[in-house]
Parts: structure tokens; C-alpha cells; sequence
């Protein structure tokens, strides 16, 4: 496969000036799929979801069919969630949708809350994103003006009234459980599993919680046929999917693909490959939680068994490509830094385990540390894993630990030269990171 | 409700074959089979797990994961396996884990020697640590409040105590600061965490992080023994085990009874042993010389001059009990004046109440409402209770069963309650007004006319309609809680009879076959043994086991004017103080001026002080022996965890030697032995022993005996219409608030002393604006020329019309405007001091 077959069904069009706005979304086909759809019996739809194969484009990979029809049906208050929290580091596919064409993640919105008998839906934007927050609230206005939200769209007796909010700036409310508590107004943080959101979610209710892309893609399922879409990709890794590329690359940036691309075209192709001269030397192949492969898992597919079974995982689908003048230090470091600071806190090894594993790898980054502290820290990456209440955790186990056994050979060679060097432990302070004092006021 | 009924299913752990009852978390299933899971952040008391800590991760065959044994439900035929090597190196991971920031300051804390974390990581844990690096420090120790000290550093971020107060109390104070590996407990703002439960956090946490700062350093676990007992101090009865160090008690801990505390203590449960030790506690009698100063006394003499007091009294003697008296005490007290002195002038509520035959309708067994009846019913309804203050711990029970399983609340009173936001229906009409509101629900309930009580009850007849509507909606479940106050003052037994009409409207009764058994009345008495004192025979109008007396003696009013007038001579005060703990002091500071008080106590309060002609010092709670019943029925043992100081006595033993020598021939020689007099008097208690009771006490009326239990009125009609609540008429209602915090130990423990109520007069916004009054300014409520002074607090939730005065103040608050306004219906002028 070429990368010039890809075809293009989220990104179609996607530069077309104002496509952000309803007229132009209406004058490409836009809405039609979801009039047609208000008149469809609901478990019709679902059937065509489970038909098309489709996997949750937000990281863990779920089978969107299937989550639909785990929502009970019945008549209470059930919800329907966005989740555009994209936080993950290398991920940028969710903002180019919502600030391109924010009308076709709302029809997906109004589908997908249509097919669960969901009437109240929330998009959980990223703080950050505030310029793609106001495209979407725009968005909802016009859709709201044009009848498609609010009581009786279009006549069909569905109501749906539908909120953007957004986040307050952290990684973890991306996490669906810690997403909704967030959304309740409480601390965000991941809530036991079971009971899952699609019977105890939002406010105690039934919750479908989906991805931008995910929801995203209904309307384009619907208005092919679910047997039609699954007929692209590959066998359990249906469809095509944005894959955010970015790092040592020529062309950084959103790529629609087929699943089941080669990776080395879609790195070497369709983003240009590293700058003349230099080689890939690793890649996260899904965001930074994900382990990081070699170059010579270059001439994998890039689908979600595949990527699975070369002991990695395909995630968010967002690439980041390292070329050799990286250091896997720095980068062990940078992911410990990011994922330490995120970690809510609530459990025991991702609270500890983050933060002990940040402290052992400053010392090694400042040289202090012998090679018996490198397999202290592999260890406590095994300890992190599979032990945790949601995946933060072990999502930076995974990738550090992968770092730590690739290139166990350079991140000794950094020990002794760091040993050798004349700065070495200038300006190290080896109690810091000890003192996170906040005062309480002292009672009289 | 129906209580849960979980059927035995078997699973294996470990090998072994286990039968346990379906669906029970696995962490409590194992125990069953003598497996021990260790955990840290599951307590089932605290509602649905949450999975934090990872401690409890085990196998289960079929899935590929560790599970958490604290959220996994048992099945039939689950193999579970907590030995294999992954568990035992999750296990070994979350403890290193644990530690990696935990100061191992074992040496210098207090929870060494009983600290979960030192054995689970003794039991599970690896035995050496990886860590290198520096671990996160905090100021220490901090005061997270005057009764609590926060470690910061020693904290596992458990979450116990902040789901505590989220989830149990639901004071929503303390909360996680921060974020991840920085994450501390604290309040909002650093404001010190003061609620009426926080004390219960510190038994929750798991290591030494929070710890009582009056039992900071005072002793280790191998210095101490456990004393188990109930706390005395409010008709909730809790069950607690003293912590005692050298005959002195260092600390109080919850005694786990299910039927009665749920496990958690009232700050005032927990901290007040400290009032035993107090410089202000009386450690010998004292008799008033000449001079009118108040000697030390030997015990012979102190008992010879009450003993020449009360015989040259005779009959015209009156005794109140109240307080911490107990059952012996009680039934002894009667004894004395009905069979030695020959006087019937008794009393042990603090109010006139309802007569005899009414009482007898309210606590009838079958109608008997229980404790978890609060918990699991469809409905309960609150009247003119504030449980926070009648019996701190039931406001857990309420919020448990709202916020779990669903219960419905309604509130219907003159004042505002905490659990008013959990509220279906919040009724609030005038002060006085109980017996218009209770005739107007029985009304609204049975089809009759409701507008004519709720106008004389000051309330909007759709108001009791709607909530007589609910109530008849609600599912058979129904309870109704209420204090003595709901059926108190004049118009006492017309309340009573309307109560017993609601009652029967709802189908209450256990009798006539509608409930389940969890439907009833719920009386809270104002003081800790009032239910058990009226079962002994101290009423004015009944005697042991509430028969009938010949002739009925006079009620609290008639005592005091007898004392006053030349009726009445010699007023005994057991337990209880006229002038502190009884309404109209202007009243019962002239009865006692004119005639003699003999008082047991343990503090010179105002009327002991000023009064009495004989003081016994009283056994502080930790030393009490003898049995008491609680509201619902159930008799508990007070059993002594310390010795009694040497110069002080048992309060049985002082009646026993009183009667002796007035000329009793019985000799009482124990405790035990005034238990047994008193159930043979008392045919609903005959023939319990002191060992059934035990440590988790017995509900007589469960009891076959129950049946001999005196048959109460059936003549409910009412006999007159209603008292009409007078028009404000620019004055306002006055309503009495009685702060858990108002007795004595309080004010005598040196930890809780920060709580003693101040005088606070609390008036709706629009009569402060009226009256140019502002939130936090002096006021000056005066009746019939009695003043006292207040401080203004402005509170939307109080209607118009209607002042609420504190009482039991130092200085006497609302208690001592007298006159009318002593039974509840008064108006008092408020005005800016
Ligand atoms: C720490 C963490 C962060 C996550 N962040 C996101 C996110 O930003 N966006 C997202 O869609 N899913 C995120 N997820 C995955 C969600 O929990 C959830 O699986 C997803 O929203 C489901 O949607 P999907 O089925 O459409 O993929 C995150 C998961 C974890 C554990
Ligand atoms: S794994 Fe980390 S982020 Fe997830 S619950 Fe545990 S502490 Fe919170
Ligand atoms: S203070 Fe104690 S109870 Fe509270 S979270 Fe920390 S360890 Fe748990
Ligand atoms: S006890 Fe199970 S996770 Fe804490």
C-alpha cells in the first residue's frame, strides 16, 4: 500500500475554509447521516457499530459497538460523554477535528446519544484548548439554533441538550473515570472498576464515554454502511485513524491512514523521515505511554494487534520519532518528570512508584547512581505494573522500562561519563525533591 | 426496608473450602477461613470501597489481573489464591512502596505497638528497603484541630479520613491538598477541623498520622489495658473501651456495636474522661457548716446529717434523678422515698411529661422502633429533634441510611436541624406549637380537619397535608423520632395522644401484622437513662416497671413550689442540678433557698453549689456500675474500667446506706445485688441476668417478659382543642437550643473545654432588620423582667417570628428566662443591647 491510497474520510476536506461553520459542514452532506439515523430503531445502529469493528480511537482500543450496547436500556438519565481531554504527550489529532470540523464530532454526539437513549451529553474538553473550545461552543449554538440539539430534533421526539466543559489543566481527568468525577465538580481522580461508566457513570447513571475521534467517526460509519467500513484495514484493526506524528521528523502533523500501514511509510512516507544524515533510533508508536520500539520495527503494520504483539501498543495513535542524537536518559527523565506530576495520587505504586523512580533517575542523569540502581529502577517499573487502580502508572512504567532495557548500555556509558567529567555532582542537591512543605494554619 | 439476607455460597482460598455468605467483599470472606488479607483503605463502615492503597491485591482464578480482595465479592465456586509468588511480590511492592516516603519514626509515635502499618509490613513486607533517596518532609507536628495532631510525613494517604468526613459525617471539611506524590490531608483554607464526630479519624487512620493530642505521648500499647464500658454521658449509650494507664483513663475508643453506635463516638463521648481527673471534680462529701460554707466531710457524717434531713422531712420530701444515674440507682432512689420516707413527689425528666398510661402506649413493645430501624426504614420522620444534640451518634445512623440506602428524612420542628438538606420535607412551625402540629398531622393523616391545629401551631395546613401525604406514601418502614421536648409542658398528654393517633394511622405498631418490624416510635428522653429511671419508678405517677402508684406525687412545677411554699422541705438531686439542668432557675433558685438539698455530684455546679446542704461526690462514667437502658429498649452494663478515687462512692451504695439509716432492713452489698432487687420488682426485666446482658447488652422488649409489659391507654380522642400558639406581636417565640457541649465534663475537660456554648440568641434576618439588630451584636431577651444577655446570630433557615436562644450556658441562657417561657411557649423581647 502507497501512501498516497489513503483514503480520507475524517480529514476530507478538512482545510476547506469554514467547514468549522454549519453551512459549509450542511453543504458537504453534513447532518444527514443523523436525519437518517433519528429514524432508524436504535439497536439497528448498534448492530452497524459492532459491524464496523470500529476500536475506541482514545487509547485503550474498546470495541465502540460493544460499549453501546452494554448501556442498559430503560428509562433513566443516562449521559453521554466526549472526551477530549487529549493530554497524552505527541497527541494533537483530537484539536485538529474539533477546530476544523466541530460538526461532524456533534452529529456523531447526537447519534451516539440517540442510539443509548442518552438525553444530557458533555464534550470534556482540555483546558488548554480554548481556541478549539470556542469553535465548539460556536458550534453547538448553531446546531442548537438549527433544531438538531435541544427538544424534539427534528421531530423525532429525542431530546439531547449538550455542554461543553472544560478541563482545568490535568492529565489524569482524561482517564473516563476521572474525567467524570472532574465533570461532577470533584477531585479528578479515577474512580475502582467495576462498577464501569456504562452502568454507574456520570452522576450514578449509565455513561457512554467515548473519544473525539471515535464519535467523531459514526456519521462517516453510518453513511457507508458498517459492513463497507470494516472493509478497510486490517483484520481487528478496522477503519483508517489520525496518527499524530511528531519528533525528529521532516513533516511533523495529523495523518489519516488505513490500519495497517507499514509503519516505515507512514514515518518515512507521509512524514518525511529524519532529517538527512541521521537514523530513527527509537519511536513511540502510541503517545509516550506506550514501550518504544526500534528501527527495525519499522516494517511492522501499524495496526493495534500488530503493534501489541511486538510488545508495544498503538494507543492514541500518535507517533513520536527519536533520532540518534537522542539521549534515552533525557528521555526516561522527561517521562518519569511529566508522569510524576500528573500521578493523582490515589494509589499507592503510581503516587510512590512515579515519584521514587523520578528521584533514581536524577541521580542518574547527575551521575550518581551505579548500574545496580538501573536494575533497582527496572524493578520498580515490574512493580508499578499491573498493580495500580487505572493505567497511568504503568503508563510510565511501560515506556521507561522499555528505555532502561533497550539501551541499558548507554544509560551505563552516561554513569561512567558522567563520573569522569569535571561538573560532576556541581550543583546537585541530593536532598532536593524532599521538600514539599505547605503550611496549615496553627490553632491558638 | 428489607435487610439485606445474603445466602452461603463456598469458595476456596488457599486450598480450603470456605463457606461465606454471598457477595461479601472478599477482604472480610477470607477471615472466614482464616486467611488474612492485609488492607489499609478498605473499612466497610465507610461506605463502598475505593481501591486505593493496592495492599489486598489477590488471585483469582480466570482472571489474568490481581484483584482487590477489598472490592471483590465472593461467588460460588471462586478460587482465590493470596499465597502465589505474583501476590506475594504485589504485597512486597506496595509496602516498599508505602515506605518510600514514610519517616519510620516508630520509636517516637504514638501508634507504634497498635499500628497497622508496623504489622502488615512485619506480615507481608520484604524486610529491607531499596530507597535511597530523600523522603518528602513536612512541618510536625501540626494541630489539624485543638483535639487533633496531623504528622503529615506518616500519612499513607489512605483516604479513611477524608471519606470520613465526606461520606460519614458529612461535614465536608477535611480534603487532599495537592496532588500525586505531594498530596497531604487538610482542610479548606487550614481552618482547624472542629465538627461534633471528628475524633473518629483518629481511630480510622492506619498509622500514626492523626492522633489524639490528650493522648499524645502518655502512654504505649504494653503500658495500657483496655476497660470496655458504655458512655454515659447522652441516652445515644455508646459502647466504648477506656484506655487505662495506672487506674487512670488515658483515652476512650469505640466498643463496635452495631445496634446501638455503628463504631464511632461523639468528640464529647471521646474526650471528656478527661473531667475525671479534672481539680474541679469533688472528691469527697461535703456537708455546709454553720457559716453557710460548704466542709469537707467524712462519709459517716455527710450521710448522718442527710439522713436527719430526710427524717425530719418525711413525706414531705421530693427527689429528681437525671444525669448519668443508672437503673439501681433509680429503682433504689424510689425505694427510699416511697418506702422509707413515704413520699411520692418523683421525677427524673426534665419537664413535665406525659401520664402513665400514656407512657405506657409510647414504649409499648410492639410499637418500639430500634436503632437500625433508622438506618433501613422507608421513611423516618423527625419531630422536634435535633439528634446532634438528643443523641449525637443517631445523626450518623440517619445519614448513613439516607445516603446508602436511600431513606427518606423529614424534619418538623420549631428549629433548624444539621440534617435539614437531607430532608424530603423540613416543617418548621412556632415555638409551643408541637401539640397544634401534632393534632393537625394526626388530622391530616386520619381525614379530619387539619387547618384548625396547624393555624394554632403556627403552620401552613398544605405543609402537614404534603408530609401527611409522603408519610402515606412511604413504604410500611415508617419511624418516628422524637425527644421528650415533642411531648413536654402542659399540653404534654394531648401531644402524646395525637402521637399514638399518628402512629396508629401509619400502622406502626409491630401488632396488627402490617410491618416488617421496622416500623415504630423512637423517643429520645433528655437525659442518658431516662428510659431506664421511668422503668424504675421514678415518675411522680408510677412506680417499678411503671405500675400504678395510689397516690400520685406532684410534677416538676409543684416540687418546686412546694419546695418554695412549706408543702415540700428536702429536694435529693441525683445526677442532675435544678438550677443547671432544669427549666425556670428563677423558680427553682427560690425552692431551693427555701428547703434542704441533699446532691449527688461531681461538680459544684450552681445549685450544688449554692444549695446544698449535703454534697456526695459522684463516680465519674469510667467507674459507674450498674445497668441502664437505652431509648429503644436495650439494657447495657456500665462496667468500672478504673477504681473510683478513694474518697468517692458508689451512688447505689450512698441510697443503700441513706435507707439503713431510716431504717431499711435490707442490706445491699453490691451492685449486682440492687440489679437483682430491681428485676424482681420489674416483670419485664424478670429473671435477666447481668451476664446475658453482657458486652452488647439485651432489648427486653424482645424478651418473652415484654408480654407483662403495663397495657397503655386506647382512648386517643383529644380532649381539648389545641393551644393556640400566641401572635408574636412584635415580640418574638422563644425556642431553647441545648448543646450537646452543655454538661459539666465538657466544661471540665481541658481538651473540650474550646467548645462550651456560648450564648447565642440565632433570629431570622427580617426580625434583626426590624428590630435593628445585626449579625454578631449584643441583644438582651428579656420575659416578665428576667433578662439575659446574647449575642445576635442572623440564620435565614429560622421563620420569622421565632428566636432561638441558646441554653445551658455558663450564666444560664435561655434557661433562665422563667415563667411561661420555661415550658416552650413564651415570647420574649428581644432588643439591641
Ligand atoms: C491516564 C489516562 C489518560 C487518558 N487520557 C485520554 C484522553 O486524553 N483522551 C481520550 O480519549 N482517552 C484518554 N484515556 C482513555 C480513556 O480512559 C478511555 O479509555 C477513552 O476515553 C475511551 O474512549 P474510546 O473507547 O473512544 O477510546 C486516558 C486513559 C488514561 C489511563
Ligand atoms: S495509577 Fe496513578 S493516576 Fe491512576 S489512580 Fe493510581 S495514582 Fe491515580
Ligand atoms: S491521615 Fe491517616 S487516615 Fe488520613 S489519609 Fe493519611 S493515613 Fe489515611
Ligand atoms: S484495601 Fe483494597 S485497595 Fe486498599
Amino acid at each position: 500500500m502507497t501512501a498516497s491510497a489513503t483514503p480520507h474520510l475524517l480529514l476530507d476536506g478538512i482545510d476547506e475554509p469554514g467547514l468549522n461553520t454549519l453551512p459549509v459542514y450542511a453543504r458537504r452532506g453534513g447532518y444527514e447521516v443523523m436525519k437518517d439515523a433519528l429514524r432508524r430503531p436504535q439497536d439497528g445502529i448498534v448492530e452497524e457499530l459492532k459491524q464496523s469493528g470500529l476500536r475506541g480511537r482514545g487509547g485503550a482500543g474498546f470495541p465502540l459497538g460493544m460499549k453501546a450496547s452494554f448501556i442498559p436500556a430503560g428509562d433513566i438519565d443516562k449521559y453521554l460523554v466526549c472526551n477530549a481531554d487529549e493530554s497524552e504527550p505527541g497527541t494533537f489529532k483530537d484539536r485538529e477535528i474539533m477546530q476544523k470540523c466541530p460538526h461532524r464530532l456533534i452529529e456523531g454526539m447526537i447519534i451516539a446519544a440517540y442510539t443509548v437513549g442518552a438525553n444530557k451529553a458533555f464534550i470534556f474538553i482540555r483546558g488548554e484548548y480554548m481556541h478549539q473550545a470556542d469553535v465548539l461552543e460556536a458550534a453547538v449554538e448553531e446546531a442548537k439554533a438549527a433544531g438538531y440539539l435541544g427538544n424534539d430534533i427534528l421531530g423525532s421526539g429525542f431530546n439531547l441538550d449538550l455542554w461543553v466543559h472544560r478541563g482545568a489543566g490535568a492529565y489524569i481527568c482524561g482517564e473516563e473515570t476521572g474525567l467524570l468525577d472532574s465533570l461532577e465538580g470533584k477531585r479528578g481522580n479515577p474512580r475502582l472498576k467495576p462498577p464501569f461508566p456504562a452502568n454507574q457513570g456520570l452522576y450514578q447513571g449509565p455513561t457512554l464515554i467515548n473519544n473525539v475521534e471515535t464519535l467523531s467517526t459514526i456519521p462517516v460509519i453510518l453513511g457507508m454502511g458498517g459492513e463497507e467500513y470494516a472493509k478497510l484495514g486490517v483484520e481487528r484493526s478496522s477503519g483508517t485513524k489520525l496518527i499524530s506524528v511528531s519528533g525528529h521528523v521532516q513533516r511533523p502533523g495529523n495523518y489519516e491512514i488505513e490500519l495497517g500501514m507499514k509503519a516505515r511509510d507512514i514515518i518515512e512516507g507521509l512524514a518525511g523521515g529524519t532529517t538527512p544524515g541521521h537514523r530513527v533510533k527509537f519511536w513511540f508508536p502510541g503517545g509516550s505511554s506506550s514501550p518504544v520500539l526500534l528501527e527495525d520495527d519499522l516494517d511492522l503494520t501499524y495496526d493495534f494487534d500488530t503493534m501489541a504483539k511486538a510488545g508495544s501498543m498503538l494507543g492514541s495513535g500518535a507517533i513520536i520519532v527519536c533520532d540518534d542524537t537522542t539521549s534515552p536518559v533525557d528521555v526516561a527523565l522527561k517521562l518519569a518528570t511529566f508522569y510524576r506530576h500528573e500521578s493523582c495520587g490515589k494509589c499507592t505504586p503510581c503516587r510512590e512508584g512515579t515519584n521514587w523512580t523520578l528521584r533514581m533517575l536524577e541521580r542518574v542523569e547527575a551521575g550518581l547512581a551505579t548500574p545496580m540502581d538501573l536494575d533497582r529502577i527496572e524493578s520498580v517499573q515490574n512493580q508499578i505494573m499491573g498493580n495500580c487502580l487505572c493505567v497511568l502508572g504503568d503508563a510510565m512504567a511501560m515506556p521507561v522500562s522499555s528505555l532502561v532495557k533497550k539501551f541499558r548500555g548507554e544509560f551505563e556509558e552516561h554513569l561512567e561519563k558522567k563520573r569522569a567529567s569535571e561538573d560532576f555532582m556541581l550543583g546537585f542537591d541530593p536532598a532536593a525533591g524532599g521538600h514539599v512543605d505547605t503550611p496549615i494554619r496553627v490553632v491558638a | 426496608m428489607p435487610r439485606p439476607q445474603r445466602s452461603p455460597i463456598t469458595f476456596t482460598i488457599d486450598g480450603r473450602d470456605v463457606v461465606a455468605p454471598e457477595g461479601t467483599m472478599l477482604a472480610d470472606a477470607a477471615k472466614v477461613g482464616d486467611v488474612e488479607i492485609p488492607v489499609f483503605c478498605y473499612e466497610p463502615k465507610l461506605g463502598a470501597p475505593v481501591g486505593a492503597c493496592r495492599m489486598c491485591l489477590v488471585e483469582v482464578e480466570g482472571i489474568p489481573k490481581l484483584q482487590t480482595a477489598c472490592s471483590t465479592p465472593v461467588k460460588d465456586g471462586m478460587v482465590v489464591n493470596t499465597t502465589a509468588p505474583k501476590v506475594k511480590a504485589a504485597q512486597e511492592s506496595v509496602l516498599e512502596f508505602l515506605l518510600v516516603n514514610h519517616p519510620l519514626d516508630c520509636p517516637v509515635c504514638d501508634k507504634g505497638g497498635e499500628c497497622p502499618l508496623q504489622d502488615i509490613s512485619y506480615g507481608w513486607g520484604r524486610g529491607l528497603s531499596r530507597v535511597a533517596e530523600p523522603k518528602r518532609h513536612f512541618t510536625k507536628p501540626l494541630e489539624l484541630s485543638p483535639l487533633i495532631a496531623i504528622d503529615r510525613e506518616r500519612c499513607i494517604l489512605c483516604y479513611r479520613c477524608v471519606r470520613f468526613s465526606q461520606e460519614v459525617a458529612e461535614d465536608h471539611q477535611l480534603v487532599f491538598l495537592e496532588r500525586g506524590a505531594d498530596t497531604y490531608v487538610g482542610t479548606f483554607d487550614s481552618h482547624p477541623y472542629v465538627a461534633p464526630f471528628s475524633g473518629n479519624i483518629i481511630e480510622l487512620c492506619p498509622v500514626g498520622a492523626l492522633t489524639s493530642r490528650p493522648y499524645r505521648f502518655r502512654a504505649r500499647p504494653w503500658d495500657i489495658e483496655g476497660g470496655g464500658t458504655v458512655c454515659t454521658l447522652c441516652p445515644g449509650q455508646c459502647n466504648v473501651t477506656h484506655t487505662v494507664r495506672d487506674e487512670r483513663v488515658l483515652r476512650t475508643l469505640s466498643r463496635e456495636n452495631d445496634a446501638v453506635d455503628d463504631g464511632w463516638l461523639c468528640d464529647k463521648g471521646r474526650f471528656s474522661y478527661q473531667a475525671a481527673t479534672a481539680p474541679e471534680r469533688l472528691q469527697q462529701p461535703l456537708v455546709r457548716d454553720a457559716d453557710g460554707n460548704l466542709q469537707p466531710a467524712s462519709w459517716d457524717d455527710a450521710l448522718d446529717r442527710a439522713a436527719s434531713i430526710l427524717r425530719a422531712s418525711g413525706e414531705r420530701t421530693a427527689a429528681i434523678a437525671g444525669g448519668r444515674t443508672l437503673n439501681e440507682e433509680g429503682y433504689l432512689l424510689q425505694r427510699l422515698l416511697r418506702d422509707q420516707l413515704s413520699s411520692p413527689h418523683l421525677e427524673s425528666r426534665i419537664a413535665p411529661g406525659p401520664s402513665r398510661e400514656l407512657l405506657a402506649a409510647l414504649h409499648a413493645p410492639a410499637l418500639q422502633a430500634t436503632v437500625p430501624d433508622l438506618e433501613f426504614a422507608h421513611h423516618v420522620l423527625l419531630l422536634d429533634i435535633e439528634p446532634q444534640e438528643a443523641a449525637p451518634i443517631l445523626e450518623l445512623r440517619l445519614r448513613k441510611g439516607a445516603r446508602r440506602l436511600g431513606t427518606k428524612l423529614s424534619v418538623a420542628g420549631p428549629r433548624p436541624s444539621a440534617l435539614d438538606p437531607r430532608a424530603q420535607h423540613v416543617l418548621r412551625y412556632a415555638p409551643g406549637g408541637n401539640e397544634g402540629f401534632l393534632k393537625a398531622l394526626a388530622a391530616a393523616l386520619e381525614g379530619g380537619d387539619v387547618s384548625g391545629p396547624a393555624a394554632a401551631a403556627g403552620i401552613d395546613a398544605a405543609a402537614v397535608s404534603g408530609l401527611a401525604d409522603t408519610l402515606k406514601a412511604a413504604g410500611e418502614d415508617r419511624v418516628i423520632l422524637y425527644s421528650d421536648a415533642l411531648l413536654s409542658g402542659p399540653g404534654a398528654d394531648e401531644s402524646a395522644r395525637a402521637l399514638l393517633r399518628i402512629a396508629a394511622a401509619l400502622s406502626l405498631s409491630g401488632e396488627d401484622g402490617a410491618g416488617s418490624g421496622g416500623a415504630g416510635l423512637l423517643g429520645i428522653p433528655a437525659t442518658t437513662n431516662g428510659r431506664g429511671l421511668r422503668e424504675a419508678g421514678v415518675l411522680p405517677d408510677a412506680g417499678p416497671g411503671l405500675r400504678a402508684v395510689a397516690h400520685p406525687g406532684r410534677d416538676l412545677p409543684g416540687i418546686a413550689e412546694g419546695l418554695a411554699g412549706s408543702e415540700l422541705d428536702a429536694l435529693i438531686a441525683l445526677g442532675v442540678d435544678p438550677i443547671a439542668d432544669l427549666q425556670g432557675r428563677a423558680a427553682w433558685r427560690q425552692a431551693l433557698g427555701a428547703s434542704h438539698l441533699i446532691a449527688v455530684s461531681s461538680f459544684l455546679t450552681e445549685g450544688v453549689a449554692g444549695y446544698a446542704a449535703v454534697v456526695f461526690p459522684q463516680e465519674a462514667p469510667a467507674e459507674q456500675e450498674g445497668t441502664l437502658t437505652h431509648p429503644d429498649g436495650r439494657v447495657q452494663r456500665a462496667r468500672p474500667a478504673v477504681r473510683r478515687p478513694d474518697g468517692i462512692r458508689s451512688g447505689w451504695w450512698v441510697l443503700a446506706q441513706l435507707a439503713a439509716r431510716l431504717g431499711d432492713r435490707t442490706t445491699l452489698h453490691t451492685a449486682g445485688m440492687a440489679f437483682a432487687e430491681l428485676t424482681a420488682e420489674v416483670p419485664f426485666l424478670a429473671g435477666l441476668t447481668l451476664d446475658e446482658i453482657g458486652g452488647k447488652g439485651v432489648r427486653w422488649p424482645t424478651l418473652a417478659e415484654a408480654a407483662t409489659w403495663p397495657k397503655g391507654t386506647t382512648d386517643l380522642e383529644p380532649q381539648t382543642d389545641a393551644t393556640v400558639v400566641p401572635p408574636a406581636n412584635g415580640a418574638l417565640r422563644l425556642a431553647r437550643q441545648s448543646s450537646p457541649w452543655r454538661i459539666p465534663e465538657v466544661a471540665a475537660s481541658k481538651a473540650l473545654r474550646f467548645l462550651v456554648p456560648s450564648a447565642d440568641a440565632r433570629l431570622a434576618p427580617a426580625d434583626a432588620e426590624r428590630l435593628g439588630i445585626t449579625e454578631g451584636s449584643p441583644v438582651a431577651l428579656s420575659v416578665d423582667g428576667t433578662e439575659i444577655s446574647a449575642t445576635a446570630r442572623l440564620d435565614s433557615r429560622i421563620p420569622a417570628g421565632t428566636v432561638v436562644a441558646q441554653a445551658g450556658v455558663p450564666g444560664g441562657g435561655a434557661d433562665e428566662l422563667g415563667g411561661a417561657a420555661a415550658g416552650g411557649i413564651g415570647l420574649v423581647e428581644v432588643r439591641s443591647a
